[in-house]
């Protein structure tokens, strides 16, 4: 079977997706953290539209029925050294 | 809804226990009980299964504590958690990865050496180690935090959610049902015991309540009309994006008060605790604890200056006076029980929830359990633990003088 992959940064395929939900992980939230989707450094930003779209097709309901994760902040990516009041560039 | 093991079947009007709150305590302990046997227990969660702490916390798992207390009580933890995977039939992902608690100044040193005399007395394993093994075992740490240390190289850290997940699948299989969005609103008592309690309007009886809800065990436990000496209290933390591997096992700096560790996938997940005043009692996110951690971290691994914070998350944990958990039955009110105060609450979980399981059943507590019962309120003999990265009350209060 030829691999769907959802979500770039875990490598979540559409069959990871089907499978979550045939275990019993139901919602946006539970599936996020059985999966790992949402999660990479992107923050799911690429993928959690595509993932969104596969988790309601498996549950047979629109999207617009769905309860996002809950986002976590920074809203973009941050370097330590600048919150810590140092140079990002200390490393090594 | 959610997650494995969770009922789809109405609330029936009966039980003979009834735990509140479906983190890792409330649903460990629900698989113990049917373990030994007992029939028609339910698991009612307000919110999802590990909605609350359990889906938030560090991860982290050891034994070696300062005081016998604790270090027999997670000890026989750390014991169950070697267990846990094939037993439950499901990857709680824990890895014996070690875990080194790090002391700088000479207190600490002498804190955590007194520990080893201890360890040795029960049994617990543990190896002290100089400033020249401490800077072998973790070479991407700043050498000058690095004094000395206790390292237990066959602890580590599991994951909050699979393991979760596996104790609620097992339990389901064994006929508990667990209940989501079913927050306990009321407990009936009457002369002296327990009658039921109120779950989204609908009474059920029972004679046996467990009150495990985590951050609002105070609130339940009044609800018996028990008087339960907890509070909430946030933590936060932080997840960079994934890094080469620099760092196996986990670490507690005594110096800064903070915990760590990298995952299998090159994530570093850190969190501080610093002895400033909560006033929060919300899952909430604050900028003076992202500096907190940010220049904590970077102080002990500098090479993480130029990583990526991706997410920074809290969650709530309940605080008793001696920062140690609150367990067993409760004075006063006959059939209701405390799984409560626990801020070391994922590491102690397999191991608490059997002894307590044990506890409801025969109704007499295991030497090891014994020390964290209620009474100790009372009887003022409150628990020493020295070896925990969670500021005191006094601590917490002279902050809020100094900033006043
Ligand atoms: C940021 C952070 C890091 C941590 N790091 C570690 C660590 O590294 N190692 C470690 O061992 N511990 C750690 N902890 C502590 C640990 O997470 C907790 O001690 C543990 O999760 C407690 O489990 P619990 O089941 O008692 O509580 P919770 O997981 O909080 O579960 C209580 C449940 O009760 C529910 N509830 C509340 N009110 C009601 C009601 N009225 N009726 C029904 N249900 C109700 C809640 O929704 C919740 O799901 C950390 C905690 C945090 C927040
Ligand atoms: S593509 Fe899914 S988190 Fe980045």
């Amino acid at each position: 079977m030829s691999k769907t992959i959802l979500c770039l940064c875990h490598d979540v395929t559409a069959e990871d997706v089907r499978r979550a939900v045939a275990e019993g992980y139901t919602h946006p939230e539970t599936i996020k953290r059985y999966t790992s989707a949402f999660m990479g450094p992107c923050q799911g930003r690429w993928c959690a539209d595509l993932v969104m779209e596969a988790i309601a097709e498996e549950l047979g309901r629109p999207v617009s029925e769905l309860q996002p994760t809950s986002g976590r902040p920074p809203a973009y990516p941050v370097r330590m050294g600048p919150l810590a009041g140092r140079p990002s560039d200390e490393s090594e | 809804m959610a997650v494995p093991g969770v009922t789809h079947h109405p609330l029936r009007s009966r039980y003979e226990v009834v735990i509140a709150g479906g983190g890792i305590q409330g649903i460990a302990l629900a698989y113990e009980l049917a373990l030994m046997g007992v029939r028609d227990i339910a698991v009612v969660e307000a919110r999802w299964p590990g909605a609350g702490g359990t889906g938030r916390n560090g991860e982290m798992i050891r034994s070696a504590f300062a005081s016998e207390e604790w270090a027999r009580l997670f000890d026989f933890s750390l014991r169950r958690w070697g267990e846990l995977s094939a037993e439950l039939d499901f990857n709680t992902l824990f890895t014996t990865a070690g875990y080194v608690v790090v002391a700088t100044t000479a207190d600490e040193v002498a804190m955590l050496r007194d520990q080893l005399p201890v360890h040795d007395r029960l049994g617990v394993r543990s190896e002290w180690l100089d400033a020249a093994d401490l800077q072998e075992l973790l070479p991407a740490a700043a050498p000058d935090l690095l004094t000395g240390g206790v390292l237990q190289p066959h602890a580590g850290f599991a994951h909050h959610d699979a393991t979760l997940w596996a104790y609620a699948r097992a339990a389901s299989r064994r006929g508990v049902e667990i209940h989501a969005q079913a927050p306990v609103e009321a407990v009936d008592v009457a002369d002296g015991r327990v009658r039921g309690v109120i779950v989204r309007g609908q009474r059920i009886s029972t004679p046996v309540v467990v009150n495990a809800t985590g951050a609002f065990a105070r609130e339940v436990a009044a609800m018996a009309g028990v008087e339960l000496p907890t509070q909430r209290y946030l933590l936060e933390m932080i997840v960079t994006e994934s890094l080469k591997p620099f760092l196996r096992p986990a670490v507690a700096s005594l110096a800064l008060m903070s915990y760590c560790h990298q995952t299998s996938r090159g994530e570093f997940v850190g969190g501080t605790e610093f002895k400033a005043a909560n006033a929060y009692d919300d899952v909430v996110v604050t900028l003076e604890a992202l500096r907190d951690i940010a220049s904590k971290f970077v102080q002990l691994f500098p090479r993480i200056a130029g990583a990526c914070l991706i997410r920074h998350w809290s969650g709530l944990v309940d605080k008793s006076p001696d920062l140690s958990p609150v367990l067993g039955p409760s004075p006063d009110v006959e059939g209701f029980f405390l799984d409560a105060g626990w801020t070391y609450g994922f590491m102690g979980a397999p191991g608490s929830a059997r002894l307590l399981a044990r506890w409801i059943v025969d109704g007499q507590p295991d030497p090891v359990i014994a020390p964290f019962g209620f009474e100790r309120f009372a009887s003022g003999k409150l628990i020493s633990e020295a070896a925990t990265v969670v500021p005191t009350e006094e601590a917490v209060e002279e902050t809020q003088r100094d900033r006043a």
